[in-house]
């Protein structure tokens, strides 16, 4: 057989650096090395630490995607290096051949490519981010759960999660507030609260719907898009909301009576009336001492939302939710089917 | 500060299980653990297949005892079965405690723990989770740590044993945060550092990680090893990268196809055919490649995994990551097309000496999982054993441990002696004339390895792998660790790791050289049967004068007496 060469390139990357000991503050410096195609970022990284330059800094582990140790930001959005192609990043490149490789962010910067996970951690433990079974310990090894495959298919996803912190490192909320529970953990609790043989979930929740839980998300889906093992990790995040409003009855905080109040507007009308929506989320009393001199402003600048009765339903809303329950109906049927 | 009870050294299943098992043995106790990544990354993560436990829920005929018997014949005689007893007869045991603190096994119809056939098991008692077995054993194991509140001291590199006075013990390691040189005072150690087959670097399916640092650091602290010369070889390792594609595959009906599409399997083992033990397979293998029968390119020869008439939906449920990885590493989907594999070092059945309590002959310091050999492995691991050694034998000499902490006390570790340490890394840093870089080392000892102590031996080929080490040891003084930088130093930890795997590299090119038959992982072209009148027994090696000298021990037998290997 014909001796096959891959495609060679020499491309550039510019790689954060940072060494405490030294720098005030990360600078970039940039390596240019031949690639052939078909290697990974990871192994580009080791090149440049064996060949080039050895004091470039970064955590490697298992090379396999799935020890979670080498996220990091490569063109901007957190991936694992092991499982990144360089060719598939070219054409992503801002500049051509140069890829752009940073650490993640949202979590303190030790070195280079290297941040501290103890934060994750810490939250980790703060939210009991583990089973807490229903077994007694002395009679744990005694005798098996009985388990479904249907509930095993619940946290089935969820448990891909190698804590690899990509989506903590995108997450929107956690770039504004470092103390927010994050998408990451809150995977791990609804992934905990699922499973038949924890009783934690009371607990777990009455922690979560604190300040800085469950309520700070904002939908905006960078985990769940940025997820290296896609997981629907926002599916999971609606769980802990449900979780919170229906079956723990925890209506008693400003996220649930907001969210509830969405929940009742928007089927009547198609759109939110949102005069009323600070009163039915804080209370009147909040509201009056909060927001009346915004109100006033608002007034003089003309504005104010509609009051209730004058918010008109949405233009063919009527269509629509016929339509939108056409749609359900035959999801529906569809899993039924695929069950049978 | 304050002296520990237990210090585990390392943060996998063993570690973890330790740990664990200790806090439950004595809540009282003060137990740190010590890891060079943080506990989640360890390599228990990549374990994807299972763990062997007769719950009989899948094969309602099958017993402790068969599961017992396909050990020790797996073994190849070599496994102690006292050793072997305890494995077994805990397994269901075990299992059924991840079950209990949430570890999400498969499940069948009836809802019980699924079970599926492995190699060179007589029935189907390979529990697992999809192809994530290890990974979802470990977090759990770590979020129960986290729970029962164990003290973690992650991201530490441990330089060396204190064995200090009389029993006093502890340990001296790297803070890879500051770079400072750190004292361990403990009653009690108990190393988990995991296995040693790194050092086969390219073809290997281990994390960079897996460089046997804890046998070694025992090793040079006079601490005998035990059988290192056997080295598994996984038959199925991606043909690019070494790593491996789960015996899950094949257990699930994965086909092993030559270049003329023949099932070659049938002419080795024309029963057990795809699902036949580990080493038997990865030979067949390496024959038809060495016979022509490969597929050819330009990363070397390779075989032919084919699952495609698995189905895209079982390859989906069962094997994810094995799609996953054979798509980013070969560019290859299961489904469509056969995945490039050729045997990669895997596991080593070798390692630190102990009893069947986890004891070494050093008092307070003990050994467990991959980084131990008790042995119930012997010659030759079976698929799904290594996950279930790691966790009973982790849980056993947690508890030993916690049980005689009392009998020992904390060496006094002198701030002279740690500097002396710190001074003896900056070594490293020293600009020299001549210097050696530790990559190209590195991957010289993997190769050297690989082509004269590798899946065939033979004498003339070990010598030529022994002086090349020795050649290597060599240059490694003059190795050069170019990052003089304090914080998060990771070219002095490869360096440091490096020295660890040469040093283990000479045991086991010595014991490879040394025993003259064929048994298990181990064949040797030039002595092809298996020789029990010589060599049913251990092997030792013991640190004098920075070489191995070689012992023996008698292997512990039981009811099974010894038998021709067929299957």
């Amino acid at each position: 057989m014909a001796e096959h060469k891959e495609e060679m390139r020499d491309i550039t990357f510019r790689i954060n650096r940072f060494n405490p000991q030294v720098d005030n503050k990360p600078y970039f410096d940039d390596y240019t090395i031949p690639v052939e195609k078909g290697i990974t970022v990871l192994r580009a990284l080791n090149y440049i630490k064996e060949h080039v330059d050895a004091t470039v800094s970064f955590r490697a582990f298992c090379q396999a995607g799935i020890c979670g140790s080498c996220g990091m930001r490569i063109n901007g959005i957190s991936k694992l290096a092991c499982t990144t192609q360089v060719w598939d990043e070219l054409e992503r490149c801002k500049v051509a051949n140069v890829i752009k490789v940073e650490p993640l962010r949202n979590m303190p910067l030790i070195k280079d490519l290297i941040v501290d996970m103890d934060p994750m951690v810490d939250k980790m433990k703060k939210y009991s981010s583990w089973v807490e079974s229903i077994m007694p310990e002395e009679k744990m090894g005694e005798k098996e759960f009985l388990v479904s495959e249907e509930e095993f298919l619940e946290y089935d996803k969820a448990t891909d999660c190698i804590l690899c912190a990509s989506c903590m490192s995108e997450c929107s909320i956690l770039r504004a507030n470092k103390e927010y529970v994050g998408p990451a953990i809150l995977l791990k609790s609804n992934r905990m609260n699922v499973d038949s043989r924890d009783g934690a979930n009371n607990m777990r929740i009455a922690e979560l719907v604190k300040d800085h839980g469950v309520w700070d998300c904002t939908h905006c889906y960078r985990c769940q898009e940025t997820c290296v093992k896609s997981i629907p990790i926002m599916d999971d995040i609606h769980g802990v909301r449900e979780d919170a409003l229906i079956s723990r009855g925890v209506k008693d905080t400003s996220g649930a009576r907001h969210a509830e109040a969405f929940m009742e507007d928007l089927p009547k009308k198609g759109k939110l009336i949102e005069a009323t929506l600070p009163i039915r989320t804080n209370g009147m009393g909040w509201t009056l001492k909060n927001l009346l001199p915004m109100a006033f402003k608002m007034i003089l600048k003309r504005r104010t939302p509609p009051p209730p009765p004058l918010v008109k339903p949405a233009k063919g809303i009527k269509k629509f939710r016929e339509e939108f329950k056409e749609m359900t109906d035959h999801v529906k049927q569809d899993q039924k089917d695929q069950k049978k | 500060m304050k002296p520990f009870d237990i210090v585990v050294v390392g943060g996998g299943g063993s570690g973890l299980y330790a740990a664990m098992e200790a806090m439950k043995t004595n809540p009282s106790l003060n137990i740190a653990v010590l890891s060079k990544v943080y506990p989640n990354r360890s390599h228990t993560s990549a374990a994807q297949g299972g763990a062997n436990a007769a719950l009989a829920n899948k094969a309602k005929d099958d017993t402790v005892d068969m599961h017992i018997f396909d050990t020790i014949k797996g073994s190849d005689y070599l496994a102690d079965q006292d050793a072997v007893e305890v494995l077994c007869s805990e397994a269901p045991k075990i299992i059924r405690e991840l079950d209990n603190i949430g570890t999400p096994w498969s499940r069948m119809d009836d809802k019980t723990i699924a079970q599926r056939p492995f190699g060179g098991a007589g029935r189907p008692r390979c529990c697992y989770c999809a192809d994530k077995t290890g990974h979802t054993i470990l977090q759990s194991l770590y979020e129960q740590c986290l729970k029962k509140g164990v003290f973690f001291f992650n991201e530490y590199f441990v330089l060396n044993l204190a064995t200090g006075v009389s029993k006093s013990k502890g340990l001296i390691a790297m803070n890879m945060r500051t770079g400072k040189v750190e004292a361990f005072p403990a009653r009690t150690v108990i190393l988990a550092t995991g296995g040693y087959a790194k050092m086969y670097w390219n073809r290997s399916s281990n994390a960079a990680g897996n460089t046997g640092d804890g046998q070694a650091i025992a090793y040079r602290a006079g601490i005998p090893l035990k059988d290192m010369e056997f080295v598994q070889f996984h038959p199925t390792g991606l043909r690019k990268s070494g790593l491996l594609v789960t015996e899950g595959a094949r257990g699930e009906g994965g086909y092993l196809v030559n270049r003329n599409g023949d099932r070659f399997m049938s002419n080795y083992a024309p029963e057990k055919m795809e699902l036949g033990p580990r080493d038997l397979v990865a030979r067949s293998i390496e024959t038809e490649i060495l016979e022509g029968r490969g597929f050819e390119s330009p990363a070397g020869p390779y075989m032919h995994l084919d699952l495609t008439h698995l189905g895209a939906d079982l390859i989906k449920l069962r094997l994810p990551q094995i799609r996953e990885m054979s798509m980013y590493f070969e560019g290859v989907d299961p489904i469509d097309e056969p995945i490039p594999i050729r045997p990669t070092a895997h596991y080593s059945m070798g390692g630190i000496d102990t009893d069947i309590s986890g004891r070494t002959v050093m008092d307070g310091v003990y050994a467990a999982g991959e980084a131990g050999c008790v042995s119930v492995h012997g010659a030759n691991r079976l698929g799904g054993n290594s996950l279930l050694d790691i966790l009973v034998f982790g849980r056993i000499t947690g508890r030993t441990a916690a049980e005689e902490a009392g009998k020992f006390e904390p060496a006094e570790i002198s701030a002279v002696e740690l500097k002396a340490k710190e001074e003896e890394l900056r070594d490293y840093m020293k600009p020299s004339g001549h210097y050696e870089r530790y990559g190209a080392l590195r991957e010289e000892l993997g190769h050297t390895l690989g082509k004269n102590v590798g899946i065939f031996r033979e004498a003339s080929e070990i010598q030529k792998g022994i002086s090349g080490i020795s050649e290597l040891k060599e240059r490694f003084k003059h190795v050069r660790v170019f990052d003089t930088s304090d914080v998060f130093n990771t070219n002095l930890m490869q360096v440091l790791e490096l020295k660890n795997m040469l040093d283990l590299a000479e045991t086991v090119a010595a014991g490879a050289y040394a025993r003259e038959e064929s048994r298990g992982s181990h064949t040797r072209t030039d002595f092809p049967k298996r020789d029990d009148e010589k060599w049913h027994k251990h092997t030792t090696y013991t640190w004098v004068n920075g070489k191995p000298e070689i012992g023996e021990k008698p292997v512990t037998m039981g009811k099974h007496e010894l038998q021709e290997r067929t299957y």
